[in-house]
This record gives C-alpha cells, sequence and structure tokens, in this order.
C-alpha cells in the first residue's frame, strides 16, 4: 500500500519535472513567437493601439484571438472582413452603424488614435493563429453570390453585407436586398446611398463612407438584383 | 474555535458576503443586457458589468481563502495567529484597494485584460496586502511546533497564488506574449496552486467532519495535489492552441488538458471515501453536504465540464463562444465558491457560538444554490452549443446569432433568481449567527479522534481581556 512518504515523493517528482518542461516550452515559444505573430510590423502605430485596445478595456465585450467576453464580435478577422472605413465608422459613431442593436460605447477617440486602433487590429488578422477562426463548414454560403456578369464588389461585402442579406447571406439589420432592382430604379438608388436621410429623413441607416468609385461599384452590383432570378 | 485569534475569520467571511451579493447584481445586468434590456448601458456598460462581475468572484474567493488560513492555521498548528490585529488591517486594505478598482471600472480606469482588469498602480498594492497575510501566516506556522501537511498544503498554495501573480504585472507590447503571460496568472490559479488551497482546506475539513485519521487524508492529498500539477502546470497549453504560438502546444495542451479532469476526479473520490469511511455523526451535517457538494460538482464543473472542449479539435469551434461560458460559471461554483460556503458554515457555528446550521433557511440556502446554478450551467452550455453551430459551422452574422439565443437567457435568469434566492438565504442565516463570541469555545469536536489528540492538541487557558 502507498506510503505517506511516497505519495509526497509522487507530488514533488512530478511537480518538478512538468514545471521543468513547461519552462523549457516556454523559452521555446518565446523563440518561435516573433516570426509566427510577424513582430516587425509591430510599429509604434500598432502598440499604441494595444494601450487603446487595453485602456478601454475592448476586451469586456469583444473577443480577440478568440478571447473576451463573448458579448460583442471577434475582432480578429475584422480588418479584413470590414475593411478600415468600416471600423473608422464603427468607432465613430457605433450605434448610428447598427442601430437598435446590442449598444457599443461611443469613445471620443481622435483621428489618430483611431489610425491607432486601426493598425493593431491589421496586424492582429496577420498573426498566424494556427487555423482559427474556422470556416464555416455547414451549407451555407460564406459570401453573397455574384448576379449574372458583375462580381460582388469587396466594399459590399465589407460594409454593405454587415446589415443586408442577398439570397440569405448577410447580416440582418436592415432588409434583404433580393429583388432590390425591380422594386427600385438606378436613380432612386443612387440617390439613396449618397444620403439615405435626404430621401427619408426617419431613416435608420446611416450616410455610408464610399468613395465615389465604390458608390459605382455597388450600385452596378444592385443593378443586378432582380426580382425572381435568384442569385445563383 | 480553539483560539481567539480565529475570530478573524469572521470578518473575512462577512467580506465574502458582501462582495457575493454584488456579484451577483452585476451578473444579472449582464443578463439582462443579453436579452436585449440594457438600460444601464449608459452607466454601467456590458464590458463593466463583466469586469465588475470576475473581479468581485476573484475577489470574494480570495478573501474567503485567506479567512479560512486565518481559521485553519492557528487551529492546525495549535497556537494563537501571530498579529491578529494585522490581519484587520490586511482586510480592511484588500477591501479599500478592490473597491477603488471596481468604482475605477466605472471611470474606464483600466490595465483591460481578461480576469486582469485591476489597474497596474492597484495591482502593487494588492501584492503589498498579499504579503502581509503571506507573512502573518507565515510566522504563525513558523513559530508553530506542529507543522501539519494540511497546513503545509495550504501554505504553499497560498505563497505560489502569490508569486504567480507577477507575471500578469508585466507589460508587452506583442498580444500574443501579453496573453501567454495572462494564462499564467489566470491558469496557473484557478488549475494549478489554487487547487493546493482547495486541497488544503478539504483535507482540514475532513479530518474534523468525518474523523478519518489524519495520516490517511493527508497521504491522499498529496496523490491529488500530484496530479493537480502534474496535468495543469503543461495543461497551461489549452489556452495556447490558437493564440500565435507554436503548433506543438495542441498536442501537449490537448494531452494533459485531458489528464486535468483525473485530479477532480480524485477529488470527488476522495471526498466520497473519506466520508464513508468516517462513519461519523458529526453535529453540522450542513458543513458534510457543502464539503461533498464541492468533491463532486469540482469534478462536474471544472474537470467534466472542462475536459468537454479542451480538446483542440473540438475547441477549434468553442473557442471563444458561450461553451466558454457554461464551463466557467459551473467550475467557479463547484471547485472554490462551494468550498469557502464549505469552510464558513462549517466554522460559524464554532465562531460565533449558535448552531443555524440546522435551521432550514441554511438547507434552502444548499438546495436552491445549488439547483439554480446547475440550471444555469444547463442554459448557458444550450446557447453555447447553438452559437457554436450557427456562428462557426454555419457562418452567420454574429449579432443574428445573439438574436437567436436570446431565449436561453431568459432561461438563464429564471436559474439566476433561484440561484440568487438560495445564496439571500445563506445571508440571512449568516447575518442571523451574530457576531463572534470574545473567547475560544473549546476544541472545534470534543469527540476528536485519539489520534489527532496524540499529535499533541491542547487546549489553551482562555486568554484574559477583549
Amino acid at each position: 500500500m502507498l506510503s505517506k512518504s511516497a505519495a509526497r515523493l509522487f507530488f514533488l517528482v512530478g511537480t518538478f519535472a512538468t514545471t521543468v518542461a513547461f519552462v523549457a516550452l516556454t523559452v521555446d515559444t518565446l523563440r518561435q513567437v516573433p516570426e509566427q505573430t510577424n513582430e516587425a510590423q509591430l510599429s509604434p502605430a500598432v502598440i499604441r493601439g494595444k494601450e487603446l485596445w487595453e485602456s478601454n478595456n475592448c476586451m469586456g465585450c469583444h473577443t480577440l484571438f478568440g478571447e473576451g467576453a463573448y458579448y460583442a464580435p471577434d475582432l480578429t478577422q475584422v480588418y479584413e472582413r470590414r475593411g478600415p472605413a468600416f471600423i473608422r465608422q464603427m468607432l465613430t459613431d457605433p450605434e448610428g452603424l447598427y442601430p437598435g442593436q446590442r449598444r457599443m460605447v461611443t469613445y471620443a477617440f481622435t483621428q489618430e488614435e483611431q489610425d491607432d486602433m486601426i493598425a493593431f487590429l491589421e496586424w492582429c488578422s496577420h498573426v498566424d493563429l494556427n487555423g482559427f477562426p474556422p470556416p464555416p463548414t455547414v451549407g451555407v454560403a460564406t459570401a453573397p453570390a455574384g448576379a449574372g456578369a458583375v462580381a460582388v464588389p469587396q466594399v459590399y461585402q465589407q460594409i454593405c453585407s454587415a446589415c443586408h442579406a442577398v439570397g440569405g447571406v448577410g447580416g440582418q439589420v436592415g432588409p434583404a436586398l433580393d429583388g432590390v432592382a425591380s422594386r427600385r430604379d438606378a436613380d432612386y438608388l443612387r440617390r439613396w446611398l449618397e444620403d439615405p436621410l435626404a430621401i427619408n429623413p426617419k431613416s435608420r441607416m446611416p450616410k455610408m463612407p464610399l468613395t465615389p468609385e465604390q458608390l459605382e461599384e455597388v450600385l452596378a452590383y444592385l443593378s443586378t438584383l432582380k426580382a425572381g432570378e435568384p442569385a445563383p | 474555535m480553539k483560539f481567539k485569534s480565529q475570530r478573524v475569520a469572521y470578518w473575512f467571511f462577512a467580506t465574502c458576503m458582501l462582495l457575493l451579493t454584488l456579484q451577483i447584481v452585476y451578473g444579472i445586468i449582464m443578463g439582462f443586457a443579453r436579452i436585449g434590456m440594457d438600460g444601464l448601458h449608459p452607466v454601467i456598460p456590458f464590458n463593466v458589468a463583466r469586469a465588475v462581475h470576475t473581479n468581485l468572484l476573484v475577489m470574494w474567493l480570495l478573501a474567503g481563502f485567506m479567512g479560512a488560513a486565518y481559521y485553519i492555521v492557528p487551529d492546525e498548528c495549535d497556537r494563537e495567529l501571530e498579529w491578529p490585529k494585522l490581519a484587520y488591517v490586511q482586510l480592511i486594505a484588500l477591501v479599500v484597494t478592490g473597491v477603488t478598482a471596481i468604482i475605477g471600472f466605472h471611470f474606464n480606469w483600466w490595465e483591460g485584460r481578461k480576469f486582469l482588469e485591476i489597474p497596474r498602480p492597484l495591482d502593487f498594492l494588492v501584492v503589498v496586502d498579499v504579503l502581509l497575510f503571506i507573512t502573518n501566516i507565515g510566522i504563525t506556522i513558523w513559530k508553530s511546533k506542529r507543522i501539519t501537511t494540511t497546513v503545509s498544503v495550504l501554505f504553499f498554495g497560498l505563497l505560489m497564488a502569490a508569486l504567480l501573480y507577477l507575471p500578469g504585472m508585466i507589460p508587452f507590447d506583442n498580444q500574443t506574449v501579453d496573453s501567454f503571460f495572462r494564462w499564467w496568472v489566470v491558469h496557473l490559479w484557478v488549475e494549478g496552486v489554487w487547487e493546493l488551497i482547495m486541497g488544503g482546506i478539504l483535507a482540514f475539513l475532513l479530518i474534523q467532519i468525518t474523523g478519518v485519521d489524519r495520516e490517511v487524508v493527508e497521504k491522499w492529498l498529496y496523490v491529488i495535489v500530484g496530479f493537480t500539477f502534474l496535468s495543469g502546470i503543461l495543461g497551461t497549453g489549452h489556452h495556447y492552441y490558437y493564440i500565435g504560438t507554436p503548433r506543438y502546444w495542441l498536442w501537449i495542451g490537448g494531452l494533459f488538458g485531458a489528464l486535468e479532469p483525473l485530479a477532480f476526479l480524485g477529488m470527488a473520490i476522495y471526498g466520497i471515501a473519506m466520508y464513508r469511511r468516517g462513519g461519523r455523526n458529526h453535529p453540522n451535517q450542513m458543513a458534510l453536504l457543502w464539503t461533498l457538494t464541492t468533491c463532486i460538482l469540482s469534478f462536474v464543473g471544472a474537470g467534466f465540464l472542462g475536459a468537454a472542449h479542451t480538446l483542440p479539435q473540438v475547441n477549434m469551434y468553442t473557442h471563444g463562444t458561450l461553451v466558454t461560458g457554461m464551463h466557467g460559471h459551473l467550475a467557479f461554483w463547484g471547485a472554490y465558491a462551494c468550498l469557502v460556503l464549505a469552510i464558513i458554515t462549517y466554522a460559524m457555528p464554532q465562531v460565533t457560538g449558535r448552531k443555524r446550521n440546522e435551521d432550514a433557511s441554511a438547507s434552502y440556502a444548499f438546495w436552491a444554490s445549488n439547483i439554480g446554478m446547475l440550471a444555469m450551467t444547463v442554459a448557458f452550455g444550450i446557447a453555447g452549443v447553438a452559437q457554436v453551430y450557427l456562428e462557426r459551422r454555419a457562418g452567420m452574422e454574429f449579432l443574428d446569432v445573439q438574436r437567436e439565443l436570446e431565449v436561453h437567457f431568459i432561461g438563464l435568469l429564471l436559474a439566476a433568481m433561484v440561484f440568487g434566492s438560495g445564496i439571500a438565504a445563506f445571508i440571512y442565516n449568516f447575518i442571523r449567527y451574530g457576531l463572534p463570541v470574545a473567547e475560544p469555545t473549546g476544541p472545534a469536536d470534543p469527540t476528536r479522534r485519539s489520534s489527532d489528540e496524540a499529535d499533541g492538541v491542547v487546549v489553551p487557558e482562555p486568554a484574559a481581556g477583549g
């Protein structure tokens, strides 16, 4: 039968051995992390962005690298998914961008601070996370399909699809855009995108930060969304 | 209560009651925010409620561990606490630091790293405070003629907990390195040295309540804490799968993470075996119930539900979802909250000289809080699994998924009401116990086994004055 001194020996030896292994692995990890995380890209702006991230406890709602509070979206890939214009708009007026939705604090960031935060999120999006977050696997398209000859413009995927769905893919904050080209003519859509509130002062859609070229791209895509022609 | 200075434990336990109440209030604020009722958002946004909720948990558990140590160390070491007055100073300092941090959160003052939100300047105060505590019990143990295994394990756990706070205070520019060392504190606390504290307190309770021979209890204590460290230290790797650290952590963390439930399973078997072996009717059956519940629910919550998503293939999808909330709630409740409530239930009749442990409110507190917490865990679990499928597998937008999950949070809030009513009953009972008696009430239990008496347990002469 096991004696008390044998039990104590098991405790001491086991603890010592695993501690040594853990410290050795830590040393090796610290050796490999600079390459895996592109530490060379860690600019002063990125570091200032990280300080902003912490001094406002962003992790108290969002997650980053899957770590956080699960109340707001994971921001690991947000730079790729939504792009800098969207992030800037969100930091400027979160409730304007997601009217009537779960609320985010409006932080009074300066232009430079917004740049720093965007730089930090861009750096995060390039860290090699061993495959996280995983791509969806269950038979749903991950991006709205292009209809006909017009491919879905990147700006549509980054900004518009956050709130609007086509063919069931995209957000449900605003109305789905299936068949929108049959309901509205091109001129209306153009005026709407230029300033939604000029057409409907009660609209909850804000004026989006689109360049003239992006506006044309989005219009060209929307004009293909005709009723009775579901996106392939 | 054998020694007058054990009374200080009462004030630590009272602090626990206060902080636990506040923790639940902030939890309920978050529950309502999740079903869209976020009217408090301008004053208490979610990130504030969340940080207050988790930091209050850590604070009241630490206050509970400290109170437990102040109660157990004199008992085990057979002498008065070295500096009882310092214990009061240290408690007040802890509360002031904690309350400053909590108020600071409401004014957007943060260190802002998950679980380590307390602003850095206050970290130093925490360290000083914990050093005072460690010194106080350390000197008490050092000067004692009898150093038991139970008290050594408890002390080692508390000392390591203090030391492991330090890696979390170092600032890093790289988010990955930052997170890496953050887990040194968070993981090595709750799945490492806190289990030593837990083992020490459980051993004390089992020796006192079941009357099983100290040699037997302490031998198995070594085996369990041995398993804890064998699995828990390298098990830290299960936090290093997807944060930008090398791939080998996937199998190291997976393998050792999968072994972690063994320590908790050991704890469960240990508690039940000692109870059956003891076969003695201790007058405080409520304390026995809480002690056994700690053993069992720590296995279910920390061991089993942790193992459920510790494998990297599963964690790839559950990482960063409400599945973690499911595991977190029952793990902290089962392993640590129940433990502190067990030692409070055990100590209160002795410290105050009243036997309210047989009161109906004590019984209601036990059943309502446990059933409520189990129901909350189920609600979190269903919400978490639904989130995994809708968001991670099917690729739905985050906020659309959250709307789908609201119904589960209504269930969660209902369960939280049951849980909260149990805690309210516990606190009602705590208040009705009244203040601690001025003089020692004699040995914890007159029917204590002879093996313990042979160790040299002597009832001291009541000291004069107050």
